[in-house]
């Protein structure tokens, strides 16, 4: 059972609609995958939830609804509409924004912490702090498949300090297409084996493709219950 | 004259990889498989080309379900499968890899070929 947390639609300046993105995701082999969305308003958050109800009976694919912060006033916004959506990501790129997601308990994924970096935008404290929030370090497909030659290098190197600082720290590590168009979707046993080149062992691999993303909608289901209060606090 | 085939347990062991090509139009074999070796030389360079020992079976390209079988050294089958996924276009068609079977002979790969074929 597996699934592709980080995809963007033509809503986040993606290429491909919800519908071809879904059904391509079905035909790889996905059990669901999470529309990564940049938060604009929160009548939006409705008009995708709409959408993608329509595009789940349709395709019959698992479906998730998730926002990615680019800066941290953003992050702010969203933490406080956490209840209606599912996933919460973060863009990294920049060292306070990769500090605050780590250090933010409602953050569910620090995308691309090594995007246009020279260093791979995560410490031991970083990564000691991710594993005590549960922020999950993405190993984003796409990053590496667009690049070419010393850039493509250069990336995978600070990937594979990612991860080796992830599983000394024991953060959670998970490995995402980061698709902006159906064409970049790819099949779920290339980004485990991808996972393995930069390090990862099979069975980590192939966890950070069901596991880790399975806890994370766990998670956004229990806090979409009524029960639910604050992290780690629920009435009973 | 011809070498004598080595014993068994000193021939390389391989593993045949099944693999269907989704794309906007049809694409040929020769598209395929110069996309693949390109690929192959680009991210693994020359001496990893040579260790995961990779060959396309031209044989097994079928063109009906766009299907082929590779074959690579047992110990690199997640090498070579990252490096399919590494292909994003054959000329002006954009492609994506999906991988069907891994098998360690050619026959467990062919049924899987066939029953995909008449399936279709």
């Amino acid at each position: 059972m597996y699934f592709d947390m980080h995809v963007h639609s033509a809503f986040s300046g993606g290429e491909s609609t919800l519908k071809e993105l879904a059904t391509r995701a079905k035909m790889l082999g996905y059990y669901g995958i999470c529309f990564s969305e940049y938060f604009e308003s929160k009548s939006q958050i409705r008009e995708l939830q709409e959408e993608i109800r329509e595009v789940e009976n349709e395709v019959k694919i698992k479906i998730f609804l998730g926002f990615e912060a680019k800066s941290a006033s953003e992050l702010r916004k969203l933490v406080r509409l956490r209840r209606e959506y599912d996933v919460l990501l973060v863009r990294g790129h920049d060292l306070r924004l990769n500090r605050l997601a780590v250090q933010t308990p409602e953050v569910d994924i620090l995308t691309h912490p090594e995007l246009n970096r020279k260093d791979s935008g995560i410490n031991h404290v970083l990564a000691r702090e991710a594993a005590k929030n549960n922020v999950a370090i993405e190993i984003n497909f796409r990053n590496i498949l667009i690049n070419f030659k010393t850039t493509r290098a250069s990336i995978i190197k600070n990937m594979m300090k990612n991860v080796t600082l992830c599983k000394k720290y024991k953060a959670p590590i998970i490995i995402c297409s980061g698709a902006i168009s159906h064409w970049q979707l790819r099949d779920p046993k290339v980004l485990i084996s991808m996972g393995t080149l930069l390090g990862l062992e099979l069975k980590e691999a192939k966890q950070s493709l069901s596991e880790v993303p399975k806890k994370i909608i766990y998670q956004a289901t229990e806090r979409k219950s009524p029960k639910w209060i604050i992290p780690g606090v629920k009435e009973l | 004259m011809k070498l004598k085939v080595l014993p068994s347990s000193l021939r390389e062991k391989k593993r045949y990889i099944l693999f269907k090509v989704i794309s906007e139009s049809p694409i040929e074999y020769s598209d395929l498989e110069s996309a693949i070796w390109n690929t192959l030389l680009d991210f693994l360079g020359e001496y990893g080309t040579s260790k995961i020992s990779a060959w396309l079976l031209k044989d097994r390209w079928e063109n009906a379900t766009q299907t082929c079988i590779i074959r690579c050294n047992h110990l690199f089958v997640p090498t070579i499968i990252a490096t399919l996924g590494l292909i994003e276009r054959l000329g002006d068609t954009r492609v994506c890899i999906k991988i069907l079977k891994v098998s360690g002979t050619i026959k467990g790969c062919k049924k899987i070929q066939q029953t995909f074929k008449n399936s279709k």
